[in-house]
């Protein structure tokens, strides 16, 4: 780390938040992100841009994602769509953004105006609605695979896990709305992460 | 063709302000969405609207993808990609500026606490996804053990691939359904 960037100085760098190896081109990342549009069921796309991304092929680290995720729940817009915009930026730039957002929308936007036009012509049986739940079920339980997964752990981190419970006490069990919670958590959070750095 | 011009037109004006006000997740549009598609402009009736959200549900992809079918609905083909765009692309301007923003005080202290700070946040609100998805789930309680099965089983063996598990629920629960379990 550099002299300045010790003392909290802004980076020199313009593109800092640019991968300087350029390896992963744009035809990659598209068709990383359409095989995650196409295959994302349930809704949640972050837990399955987790496995995919992170996970399988190690695009970005942890620590970016959990960053890439918070600031796109608290901008508006999907969480899932914020979340791509910001790790194809990451990727490759501003190309990248634009690559990963319309490899994940392409797919599904032709899959869903298919299923309307099968819907509207045949109907559905219940037992496509009992398919799409069970898949539906499915990835919910990689959603909750996933946020556990990530959910700090061991006996240093009880600060961290307290607030990550905190966080699913207020939004899923008092119901309380999302925005409010992270701003209200998020100076608490960061607080006490400044201060365990500095006795660090 | 100045009346399919109109009606884009009305998407974008419809759309792109939802993009902007859309804090908290795709969910919170439905109602307004709603209120614009049936009510204000006619473009699909209250009925369709329900049988277009759950299509939308067993669709792959964003949830919100329920924006692109009433495009279609008000505009076929040119009215679903408008209805997207103005759906998606507002907000991500903002948040691409808002990550580039941030990124410039990489390397600062307090960047870094910011982003410790921010992860279990993160994480705790990947959880109340899970458990805001299962609240709208019309499949009861067997959805719930099943999403329950499906993250022991993840959790046991991380190597696991999620998609045999996707298979997996989908075929277990539509033969439940065929056999008359559900």
């Amino acid at each position: 780390m550099s002299k300045e960037a010790r003392l909290g100085g802004v980076s020199a760098e313009p593109d800092a938040e640019v991968r300087e190896d350029h390896r992963i081109g744009l035809p990659a990342i598209f068709a990383a992100f359409f095989w995650l549009g196409v295959t994302s069921f349930g809704g949640n796309t972050a837990a399955w841009l987790y496995h995919q991304i992170v996970q399988r092929r190690h695009w970005v680290k942890d620590a970016e994602f959990l960053s890439d995720v918070a600031l796109g729940r608290i901008v508006p817009g999907s969480g899932g769509v914020n979340l791509t915009v910001q790790v194809g930026q990451r990727l490759r730039g501003a190309a990248g953004a634009v690559a990963a957002v319309v490899g994940l929308l392409s797919g599904p936007l032709v899959i869903v105006l298919a299923l309307a036009a099968a819907y509207t012509r045949i109907g559905w049986s219940p037992a496509v609605h009992a398919v799409l739940d069970g898949i539906a079920a499915a990835a919910i339980g990689l959603t909750f695979a996933t946020g556990l997964k990530l959910l700090p752990s061991g006996s240093a981190r009880l600060i961290p896990l307290a607030v990550g419970l905190a966080t699913v006490l207020c939004v899923s069990v008092l119901r309380w709305p999302m925005l409010p919670v992270v701003l209200g958590l998020a100076p608490i959070s960061v607080g006490l992460a400044l201060v365990q750095g500095r006795n660090a | 063709m100045p009346d399919d011009f109109r009606t884009l037109l009305a998407l974008v004006f419809v759309f792109v302000p939802l993009s902007l006000l859309s804090i908290g997740g795709g969910a919170s549009l439905l109602a307004d969405m709603e209120h614009q598609s049936v009510t204000v402009h006619g473009w699909t009736t209250a009925r369709d609207f329900a049988d277009l959200f759950a299509i939308s549900r067993a669709a792959p992809g964003p949830g919100t993808m329920l924006s692109a079918l009433i495009g279609w609905e008000a505009a076929g083909w040119a009215g679903a990609v408008t209805a997207t765009i103005a759906l998606y692309l507002p907000s991500s301007l903002l948040v691409y500026g808002a990550a580039r923003l941030w990124g410039r005080w990489r390397g600062s202290i307090w960047h870094a606490a910011v982003e410790r700070g921010l992860a279990p946040i993160a994480a705790g609100l990947i959880l109340s996804g899970g458990i805001a998805v299962l609240r709208v789930s019309p499949g009861g309680a067997a959805v719930w053990m099943a999403a329950v099965a499906a993250m022991v089983l993840l959790l046991r063996w991380p190597r696991l691939h999620p998609l045999v598990l996707f298979a997996a629920g989908g075929a277990g629960f539509g033969l439940a359904s065929a056999a008359g379990l559900r």
